[in-house]
């Protein structure tokens, strides 16, 4: 047997960018074995939301669980209040949230692309990546009032209006965009420096993402056909905006980046469609109903499945929230995904996995 | 959501007939303080459209064991680490410390008597 070497990396490390651990057992360059602790700030707002907080207020705490995909926290808890409160929203809030859900879903999705290049070695491409997410970041803050943790969607429907000149501006940035796209699909796909460190890198197969129940693009890039958006039209119309699901075979690293950059373009395509036919109704439903019973909503943020249950009890506070963010779900996955690979590629893998830590130690 | 109640007996049987990991994927446990019971729920979801919701829901003491579904979901370990942390609830081949560190009020989100 060759010698063993134990390797932390995190819970403070240059290539992280969350409160991560690894245990890295590897002999010589090839990891053979990992272990993960991924909990190192528990912030109770589970509790919070229970205790603290009326029901109606509680959107806005869970905008904090995460500055990344916020609008799928907020968007997810007040779809689950609204089961409980048995109310239908306007179809034009529903529309405003599918936008902003798939604007926050392109700048997430070019950090992580970034974030993989960066880890790569290939500093030019993440500033580069940076740049072009930067215009998303501008669009949601002239829509939301801020650049993360928008308290777009409240309970009942969402805080604010499209105005048409912001409208205009989305439409003006997506056309300057596509040519920038296109640049980094083939700089991603062709790049052979970049190819040679992501091809194979952190591969998973789908047998393995079936039997880990992986979510998201780390499912998706294996091959597994799980999007929420897919699944479901009861909460928001996602087929009607021209949703299409993106999958690979790999299950690498070069899979995980192909299956977002296909996803930027579907949500490119989702946002021109929402923005030529927005409906006209009201932004809002207004009730004075109490949350009873038990509900659960699946939402699919940037990272994959989104989980919220909630239980009312006919009072202003909730008897219970659970949130299961969708980094906790892809916990197994991340640890055997380092196996049989070369130290020298975890970088590259843990950026590709996206982890969001700030959800799932929530 | 369909809701199935079960046993402590009876949970692993009910889930081992109805869990096919290439139909059904896992989402997450939780649990519910009713006060002098805890109920706790496992919650499937189906990979066909519609991707209908199955939750397994058994209530127990809070001093009972419950078991461990690991060997039937592998990925079961971090839903199961969690609750033990957070409910104070007891489940087969789990032990503290994984969310919230050692010294940390143990169940935090147990209703205070």
């Amino acid at each position: 047997m060759a010698t063993q070497y134990e390797i932390p990396v995190g819970a403070q490390h240059i290539s992280l960018l969350e409160p991560l651990h690894f245990k890295f057992i590897t002999e010589n360059e090839k990891i053979v074995d990992t272990t993960a602790n991924v909990f190192y700030v528990h912030r109770g707002i589970e509790k919070a939301c229970c205790s603290k907080f009326k029901f109606r207020q509680v959107s806005f705490v869970v905008g904090r669980v995460c500055g990344l995909c916020s609008i799928s926290h907020t968007t997810a808890y007040s779809q689950v209040a609204e089961k409980l409160i048995k109310i239908e929203i306007p179809l034009r809030a529903k529309h405003l949230r599918m936008l902003v859900i798939e604007l926050d879903r392109i700048h997430s999705h070019l950090l992580c692309l970034s974030h993989v290049a960066e880890n790569s070695g290939f500093e030019a491409l993440f500033m580069k990546t940076m740049q072009y997410r930067e215009a998303f970041m501008e669009l949601l803050e002239a829509i939301c009032g801020n650049r993360i943790q928008y308290d777009f969607s409240i309970v009942g429907g969402v805080a604010r209006d499209l105005k048409p000149e912001v409208g205009q501006m989305i439409m003006e940035r997506l056309k300057k965009f596509k040519p920038q796209l296109d640049e980094l699909v083939d700089i991603y796909q062709n790049n052979w420096s970049l190819s040679l460190k992501n091809k194979g890198a952190g591969a998973i197969t789908k047998k393995d993402a079936m039997r880990l129940n992986v979510v998201g693009p780390f499912a998706r890039a294996a091959g597994l056909a799980i999007d929420v958006r897919n699944e479901t039209e009861d909460l928001l119309p996602w087929k009607e905006v021209g949703f299409e699901i993106v999958t690979g075979t790999a299950g690498d690293v070069y899979a995980r980046n192909m299956v977002r950059l296909g996803e930027i373009n579907v949500s490119m395509r989702i946002i021109e469609n929402i923005i030529k036919g927005l409906p006209e109704s009201a932004l809002i439903t207004e009730t004075k109903a109490f949350p009873d019973g038990e509900a659960v909503v699946r939402i699919e943020a940037p990272r994959g499945e989104l989980f919220y249950y909630a239980k009312g009890n006919k009072t202003q506070i909730l008897e219970r929230l659970k949130i299961k963010a969708p980094t906790f779900s892809n916990i197994s996955a991340m640890v055997e995904g380092f196996k049989g690979n070369e130290y020298g590629s975890v970088p590259a893998i843990i950026a590709s996995y996206d982890p969001c830590l700030s959800c799932t130690a929530r | 959501m369909k809701r199935i109640e079960t046993s402590i007996e009876n949970l692993k049987t009910d889930i081992s007939n109805f869990y096919n990991q290439e139909k059904h994927h896992f989402v997450v446990m939780n649990a519910v303080d009713l006060g002098e019971k805890i109920e706790v729920q496992w919650f499937f979801c189906d990979y066909e459209p519609p991707c209908a919701i199955t939750a397994f829901c058994t209530q127990i003491q809070p001093t009972n064991e419950i078991p461990s579904i690991r060997d039937l979901i592998s990925s079961a370990w971090v839903a199961e680490a969690e609750l033990v942390d957070l409910m104070d609830i007891k489940i087969e081949n789990t032990s503290k410390g994984f969310v919230l560190e050692p010294d940390f009020e143990s169940g935090p989100l147990r209703k205070k008597k």
